[in-house]
């Protein structure tokens, strides 16, 4: 297949693209204008092709999609404020669409988020699949639980609208080479001192190459078309067993201070109660400091892959010690990729 | 997000172009008054209309603004676009029989501005343009202390922006979509300059005649410090004399840290502000002048213990810099339906778009 790929020098999405070569796929890489391609290991791959655009500009798009057996679409914004990320992520979102549809190319993999569900509904220790409710007030959360939710709304409207067949990918956390700490751990204060918020909760882990795997099959299965799965590893260690094996690989071992999650949830309830008393709910408080957010990052579930295991035949390849081992111990994230780890023949 | 209102007899409808981030301010003052009609916003994305639309309740989202004005002919139109559309798009909505508030800069140099007023005038409407710092707290009170002659008579006035346009992650500095603001004659520095030029104005003499340029004397420093093909100006100082008073722009992207400080002397005593950090700094003759100078600390110390808790508090409670716009949106919004003076008049936008294109010239050699 021919894949277009947004969001490709980005962490996940070079590993994106590396599957898909590794998979036998031509893949156009789709680049922002000014990004340094001089770190990414693929582009001399004889199926690469890179075409550089932004994707809050309609310029070029038709011409980049054009061709194209299917989309697959990570790019997501950076920006810090809420118009910045609606411009990335909703607008992004929405030209790429337009394109597609003026392209004629009717398939489409959104890489959504786990945090789009509405964790404050669900019962602790309760299994979180796809069939949960997402957050009714995304607003109330934060702006990329928002803008990923209107980016999900605009890919299903377009495949009501006309035809798009899509496939929505909702990762938990994904880690990988240089990305290690998700911030469900807590608050990594620094490199020496983490505060670790909780210490049961499971945490919905992704390993990198496990996560670009998944949304390269959905590309390939015509069963994806009109689903959405949750992607998380089989192993969803608990937040103090990931915090020590991380200890492990890490010199200097960081110092870590435990917060038991009753105590984080009471203390985010005070601050919820004292910023409606005093404040008539205006206050913008830290995100430990929200309920939301802190339900939404600490709070024990369960979690399960199994919808994407039964409907695509996806199984993580890397177990947890050794997605850490490559994390901590190979040179670079494109020698992972395309040469040392991969049990798959590269075709070239 | 506010259901949409039903229109009542006596409101005034009014719709929104431009749903980007400063479409927040004025979508909040018109969703929190119920004497104004919201009856659509527009934007070239259809969500992002659709989602301004939801969360402010406006009736309808449009993508086309030259449909919304045909459908539903609203009495006011708030032009919130990037600042190099404003001329074509005000001019259609002037044709269509709307009052027009407009962002600033309401036009690029001051041959377009007079000729939207031209319009606006022939079409009996009214144009006005946003100054809202000039309705900030601690602008209305150094403007009561002139006014009263606190102050005495003012010789120094001194308007200071530091941003940080060129910082990583900024904007400004997005070399892969450039900021439409690059294509303003004086490039970013051109998007902030209505403000500089406002408050400086705001402080100064009424000009009872006009010479060529419009002021006595005016020099302008136009620097690229920073470099690089995507920004025209990183860096402005000017100094502009008339009537005796001295008057000094300034806009650095390269100092720290960020600030909006406003500065007025005169011959009784001097006041200072900071419009991102609010407090005021007033100093005055105390009536045993050799304690003037202590007393003077001594009272500044005190308002600044007491301002910076309160700016705490607004932080905390998302608070901008922004207070003066629903202050100048009042404003307007009276003058529309009784006929007052608007905020902002005629000659305050004219000799602001004077001095705009007087300070732009000199940066051309002129």
């Amino acid at each position: 297949m021919k894949l277009l790929i947004t969001g490709s020098s980005g962490f996940v999405g070079r590993y994106v693209v590396a599957e898909a070569l590794r998979r036998g796929h031509s893949v156009r890489a789709l680049i922002r204008p000014a990004t340094a391609i001089a770190d990414l290991k693929w582009t001399d791959h004889k199926n690469f092709e890179l075409v550089r655009a932004d994707l809050r500009s309609k310029r070029g798009l038709v011409e980049a999609v054009s061709g194209a057996d299917a989309v697959l679409h990570l790019a997501v914004s950076q920006a810090s404020d809420l118009y910045g990320v609606l411009a990335g992520t909703v607008v992004g979102t929405e030209n790429l669409l337009e394109a597609m549809r003026k392209a004629k190319v009717d398939r489409i993999v959104l890489v959504s988020s786990f945090s789009v569900y509405n964790y404050i509904k669900l019962r602790t220790r309760s299994k979180l699949n796809e069939s949960c409710a997402v957050e009714a007030e995304p607003e109330k959360r934060d702006n990329y639980c928002l803008t990923k939710l209107m980016q999900e709304d605009l890919v299903r409207a377009a495949g009501t609208e006309y035809g798009l067949r899509f496939t929505i990918l909702r990762p938990g956390a994904i880690f990988g080479k240089g990305h290690v700490w998700t911030s469900r751990l807590g608050i990594d204060l620094s490199d020496r001192v983490w505060i670790r918020l909780g210490a049961w909760a499971k945490l919905p882990l992704s390993y990198v190459e496990n996560c670009a795997e998944a949304v390269v099959m959905c590309t390939e299965k015509d069963e994806a078309v009109g689903k959405t799965f949750n992607v998380v590893d089989d192993e969803t260690p608990s937040q103090r067993l990931y915090c020590r094996q991380l200890q492990r690989y890490l010199n200097p071992r960081p110092h870590i201070v435990p917060v038991a999650w009753s105590l984080v949830r009471t203390i985010a309830r005070i601050a919820w109660f004292s910023n409606r008393l005093l404040f008539k709910g205006k206050a913008k408080v830290p995100q430990v400091l929200s309920p939301a957010s802190v339900h939404a990052r600490f709070k024990p579930l369960r979690y399960s892959n199994q919808s994407l295991k039964e409907v695509i035949g996806w199984r993580p390849r890397y177990s947890l010690a050794e997605a850490l081992d490559c994390s901590f111990t190979l040179e670079t994230a494109e020698e992972v990729d395309l040469n040392l780890k991969a049990n798959i023949p590269m075709d070239e | 997000m506010k259901p949409a209102l039903v229109k009542q007899k006596g409101t005034l409808t009014a719709a929104v172009i431009g749903t980007g981030q400063i479409s927040e301010e004025h979508l909040k003052y018109l969703r929190d008054h119920n004497d104004i009609f919201l009856s659509a916003v527009c934007d070239l994305s259809p969500a992002m209309a659709k989602f301004a639309a939801e969360r402010y309740g406006a009736e309808k989202a449009y993508t086309e603004y030259r449909k919304m004005l045909e459908d539903l002919k609203p009495q006011v139109v708030h032009v919130l676009t990037p600042p190099h559309t404003h001329v074509g798009i005000i001019r259609d909505c002037l044709e269509a029989g709307a009052h027009v508030i407009v962002e600033k800069p309401i036009a690029p140099t001051h041959e377009d501005f007079e000729k939207l007023w031209s319009l606006a005038r022939q079409k009996e409407r009214l144009l006005i343009e946003d100054h809202n710092y000039l309705f900030n707290d601690p602008i209305l009170k150094i403007k009561g202390l002139v006014s009263k002659g606190v102050l005495g008579e003012v010789k120094e006035v001194e308007v200071r922006m530091v941003l940080h346009v060129r910082e990583k992650g900024s904007r400004y500095a997005d070399l892969n979509l450039p900021h439409p603001s690059h294509q303003l004659p004086a490039g970013v520095i051109h998007e902030f300059i209505t403000h500089l030029c406002s408050l400086a104005l705001h402080f100064m003499p009424k000009q009872e005649r006009y010479n060529e340029k419009g002021f006595d004397r005016i020099t302008a420093v136009w620097n690229n410090h920073g470099g690089g093909e995507l920004f025209k100006y990183d860096d402005l100082d000017a100094i502009v004399i008339d009537q005796g008073v001295h008057t000094r722009l300034r806009f650095s992207s390269s100092t720290w840290p960020e600030c909006f400080t406003v500065a007025v002397r005169g011959t009784k005593g001097s006041a200072c502000t900071d419009l991102f950090q609010p407090y005021l700094h007033i100093e005055l003759p105390r009536k045993i002048k050799q304690l003037t100078p202590v007393l003077n600390q001594w009272a500044l110390g005190w308002h600044l213990v007491k301002r910076s808790g309160r700016n705490f508090l607004d932080k905390l409670q998302q608070g901008t810099s922004y207070e003066g716009l629903s202050r100048f949106l009042q404003g307007t919004y009276r003058a529309l339906k009784d006929g007052s003076n608007p905020p902002v008049t005629f000659e305050d936008m004219d000799r602001v778009s004077r001095m705009i294109d007087a300070l732009v010239a000199q940066g051309r050699g002129e």
